[in-house]
């Protein structure tokens, strides 16, 4: 048995906006990939991060690290990490480290991508704040 | 009456779903919800993710699983490893966040330990347990229904 995990990058009107869909199981074994697909689409532009997480079915502390490590990374450019559509699972993963309380987490994909509009939109060029 | 299944794995990360799968498999026979299936799934992750890095650190090595069952009752998973010993007092408490949490300076050591301490029961580490083997360490968790 392998252990899987898909990350497909989405098409975003802005560049500054980069949206990944990340299927199957985010643990030790496959979080250098969920780890490069994020530091990948930071260096190709984006300062604001959404996560697709519909189709994600199970999240270790190795994920979590991931995700926090983005998060730092995204508010150093002004940006931000939002993340949507938890399965139960792993929204009860989010809440007993507490993560849930500073993450922005949405129900749904176009939530998330609003609220990610808002802040870019918001924001001065790049070249200003980095 | 309870039973015992006995399973050896190498310390491995890409070994960590099938061992996640054989807890998750002795979960459903005691009788618990997918939530608390899910929950004991984590449990095994994390403690197997500890034994790979920590008490191996790169270096090849077995992983002892022990699952009992007693269906209705509990669930008791005992891991065994021939790795370096760690002193669990000496793993950072991990305080989860609020709002207030300050993520730039947010500390995330002990994480996986809080996940295991959180979903399981009883979590008891022993080390320089005696067997056939030598000398391991022991890791018992155990959730009741």
């Amino acid at each position: 048995m392998s252990s899987t995990l898909q990350i497909t990058k989405e098409t975003n009107d802005k560049a500054s906006i980069a949206t990944l869909k990340v299927a199957g199981r985010l643990d030790a074994n496959t979080v250098s990939i969920m780890e490069k697909a994020l530091t990948d689409s930071l260096a190709a532009g984006a300062r604001a991060l959404v996560l697709d997480m519909a189709e994600l079915t199970y999240i270790s502390s190795s994920g979590l690290r991931a995700l926090l490590t983005a998060k730092r990374n995204t508010t150093q450019k002004k940006g931000d990490l939002y993340i949507c559509a938890l399965k139960r699972n792993v929204r009860d993963v989010f809440d007993m480290v507490g993560f849930s309380a500073v993450f922005h987490i949405h129900d749904t994909l176009g939530q998330a991508i609003q609220a990610a509009n808002g802040l870019v939109g918001s924001l001065p060029p790049a070249s200003v704040v980095e | 009456m309870s039973k015992i299944q006995r399973f050896t794995a190498p310390a491995r990360f890409d070994q960590l779903q099938h061992i996640a799968a054989l807890a998750v498999e002795a979960a459903k026979q005691v009788g618990f919800d997918a939530t608390q299936q899910s929950r004991i799934e984590l449990a095994i992750d994390e403690a197997c993710s500890n034994i790979i890095e920590h008490a191996y650190a790169g270096e090849a090595g077995q992983i002892y699983i022990e699952v009992e069952t007693e269906p209705n009752h509990y669930l008791r998973i005992v891991l065994s490893d021939t790795g370096r010993i760690f002193a669990p007092d000496q793993i950072p408490i991990y305080v989860p966040c609020t709002p207030a949490t300050d993520v730039a300076s947010l500390k995330v050591g002990g994480l996986g330990l809080h996940l295991m301490r959180q979903t399981m029961d009883d979590v008891c580490f022993e080390f320089n347990v005696p067997g056939h083997r030598g000398v391991f360490n022991r890791l018992t968790m155990i959730k009741r229904l």
